[in-house]
């Protein structure tokens, strides 16, 4: 049984079609890094997870229900746009949304203490929302998003506005859930910390996923088709005509291969231009590239 | 439900421990003894100076029997009018007014009467303060009995006391009921009238305040979190329910303190000799009981359109804006209620009075009036419980389309469209 299970699911505004016949599966335990351009059609496939929206057409399963008011309570969501009641206090506000969850409130309160603590946030349970840092709010956010535990979070942009130490915690927490079998689904524009967090990802664009499955898999298939170069002198042999695309970067340049190029065809125009090569390696492409390229020729 | 009352439980928490909240409860019944204290102490410490008046009598042999009848008394005990002189005749009527005038001016009088020399035109008073009515009554009736017996006497006819002969009959009003009977003194319009004004600023005080709630929850972004845990519709439910037992906490003070606010005013009221202006109030239970009934009617009604206003603003300038919709009817009813006032059996009353938008207020307005035919009433809260229905169904329908839309106000078919939405 999967986790969640998108069938040919289709939603239009008026007459924008902000999502149309995707197919999605996300299996038990996995962490699936859901990416996608700016309007792409993420935040309304979430909400027809967390049974905001209702699709037009298509099924959603979430561990293998459709979507309820009942399924609502086994997903714990962190919306892209963040707010809470600001002049509720903070404790009481984990307590009330740990409660619409289903939790006792002597549970729920034992857990914001705990949860509390663990974000170095005990002192200001007593605050208003209002009276916090923009940080700490966001921790707040995170905390009652993930309180009841549920066996999926859908996490947008978890990261952001967190300064380093704060981010590690909340990555710290998101591994240890994944090692207790939830089932993370992380938004993002942030592709360096899809390849470190994910093992599978979802790409949409133009409400179409045009990329899906495991985040290794996807990476081998477009083979080794990239070359690092770190050299001094000419840089002539960067115009060879097996070069689809070249990257600077101040140590060196990324070039990107044309499909069945010989990057040894590459190697010798530098020698022969006179490069002195202090580097040269075959890479994947990075999450960065594949993005760039899916999304641009959609 | 336990979601439900979840959300009952907070609204109703977070908003009657607002500041707002403790000083509203805390200040209206104390601007209710403050206005009342200062009615009995300005009633019963009236002016104590009587009207300084002058009389100009061109006619000639009137003044004295003017300034005979002239003995009304303050309630100090003190005559209420002082007539400083008397100009019989004077040879330039001209000159002597222009003197009065100017001692008017100066502050040494409050008025001038004059007589005319021919008594088919009207005799004229002078005053600084024409406003004063309650003052003018007494000297009218002086005027006419001293004509009346000038003109007896011309005829020959001789009377000691004009009065006894001219003097007509008062019209004294009962009002018939169940009850029995009672004298009107003016406190059925008075009710009436302080009736219409309390259910019309609560019905729009407490739907202006669902309005800003959910605008609040939508400004700062708490919505998408809140609809990810609850139904809108369970989120509505408890929004209304919530803000309806913070109106109900609300009214439950103000009876409370009104009614030892009545004990208390009752009693000053009995100490200072005003008792009488106070003791003909009487508010029958049975009318409060209906008063609370088309109160939370009306407010179910009402609150679910502002509730779907502040639904479909992203902010409080669009919801200023668009918050007529929902005001609109019940701004009509404070334009159409003096038609109810004046007759409350008319069929204008009657069918307007069954309008569900309207009821809440003119129909316990028709009860403190006289209490209309139990069919109506039925029938008026029947309509009254199924447009709440029909209102909240649209109303919920507009409410979960309007919470995640962000942006640009919609305009009135847009808000139609969105009802077609599923």
């Amino acid at each position: 049984m999967d986790a969640i299970a998108l069938e040919n699911v289709t939603k239009s505004y008026d007459s924008v079609i902000a999502v149309s016949g995707v197919n999605l599966r996300v299996r038990q335990g996995a962490v699936l890094g859901l990416l996608g351009p700016n309007g792409a059609g993420k935040t309304t496939t979430i909400r027809m997870v967390m049974n905001i929206l209702v699709p037009d057409e298509g099924t959603i399963l979430v561990l293998g229900q459709p979507v309820s008011g009942k399924t609502r309570d086994s997903v714990g969501y962190l919306p892209e746009e963040r707010g809470l009641y600001p002049r509720m206090k903070v404790r009481s506000l984990i307590v009330f949304f740990a409660a619409l969850h289903g939790l006792s409130e002597a549970e729920a309160d034992r857990r914001a203490r705990e949860w509390l603590e663990r974000f170095e946030l005990s002192e200001w349970s007593e605050k208003k929302m209002v009276d916090l840092s923009k940080g700490m709010q966001q921790k707040v956010q995170f905390i009652t998003s993930v309180l009841h535990r549920p066996p999926i979070v859908i996490l947008d942009e978890p990261f952001s506005g967190l300064d380093p130490v704060n981010a590690a915690t909340v990555k710290d927490i998101m591994l240890e859930m994944r090692d207790q079998g939830s089932t993370i689904i992380l938004s993002t524009h942030r592709m360096e910390q899809v390849e470190k967090m994910c093992d599978s990802i979802c790409l949409i664009s133009h409400g179409r996923s045009v990329l899906d499955g495991d985040l290794r898999a996807i990476k081998q298939s477009y083979g080794k088709n990239t070359v690092h170069v770190e050299f001094t002198g000419p840089d002539s042999f960067l115009t060879h005509p097996a070069i689809a695309a070249v990257n600077r970067f101040a140590t060196g340049v990324e070039a990107k291969l044309k499909p069945g190029a010989d990057p040894q065809e590459i190697l010798k125009a530098a020698v022969q231009s006179g490069a002195q090569i202090t580097r040269f390696e075959l890479l994947e492409p990075s999450l960065n590239e594949i993005f760039i390229e899916k999304t641009s020729h959609a | 439900m336990r979601k439900i009352w979840l959300i009952i439980k907070r609204e109703y928490v977070t908003r009657v421990k607002t500041k707002g909240f403790v000083i509203g409860t805390l200040i209206v019944p104390l601007i209710g003894i403050g206005f009342t204290s200062l009615v009995v102490f300005l009633v019963s410490h009236q002016s104590n100076q009587g009207l300084r008046l002058a009389i100009v009598d061109n006619a000639g042999g009137l003044a004295p029997s003017v300034i005979g009848s002239l003995d009304a008394k303050l309630p100090s005990g003190q005559p209420m009018y002082v007539v400083t002189e008397t100009i019989d005749r004077p040879a330039s009527a001209s000159s002597v007014q222009d003197g009065l005038r100017a001692r008017i001016i100066s502050g040494a009088l409050d008025a001038y009467l004059v007589i005319p020399k021919d008594l088919s035109q009207s005799a004229e008073l002078h005053t600084k303060n024409p406003g004063a009515y309650a003052q003018f009554g007494p000297i009218t009736s002086a005027l006419n009995q001293a004509v009346v017996e000038a003109r007896l006497n011309a005829r020959g006819i001789h009377v000691d006391d004009v009065r006894d002969i001219v003097r007509g009959e008062d019209l004294q009003v009962i009002k018939v009921s169940k009850e029995g009977e009672s004298v009107e003194r003016g406190q059925t319009l008075g009710v009436a009238i302080a009736l219409v004004i309390l259910l019309y600023t609560s019905l729009l005080m407490y739907g202006i305040i669902t309005m800003r709630s959910v605008l609040e929850e939508k400004t700062t972004r708490t919505m998408e979190v809140l609809i990810s845990a609850v139904h809108p519709f369970e989120l509505l439910a408890g929004k209304i329910l919530g803000v309806a037992a913070v109106a109900f906490t609300q009214f439950a003070i103000w009876s409370v303190s009104l009614a030892l606010l009545a004990t208390y005013g009752a009693a000053m009221a009995a100490m200072t000799g005003a008792g009488a202006a106070l003791a003909g109030i009487h508010v029958p239970g049975v009318l409060l009981a209906y008063a609370g009934v088309y109160f939370f009617g009306g407010y179910f009604l009402y609150s679910a359109m502002f509730a779907a206003v502040g639904a479909a603003c992203s902010n409080e300038q669009d919801a200023a804006q668009l918050q007529w919709i929902a005001m609109a009817p019940l701004v009509f009813t404070m334009v159409i209620y003096s038609l109810v006032l004046n007759d409350s059996t008319s069929r204008a009353s009657v069918i307007l009075s069954e309008i569900p938008f309207f009821a809440p207020v003119l129909m316990p307005l028709r009860v403190s009036l006289q209490v209309p035919p139990a069919w109506q009433i039925a029938l008026s809260i029947g309509l009254l419980f199924l447009s709440i229905v029909a209102v909240i169904y649209c109303s919920a329908k507009i409410y979960r389309v309007g919470i995640l839309m962000y942006g640009k106000r919609p305009t009135l078919p847009e808000l139609v469209r969105w009802l077609r939405y599923s």
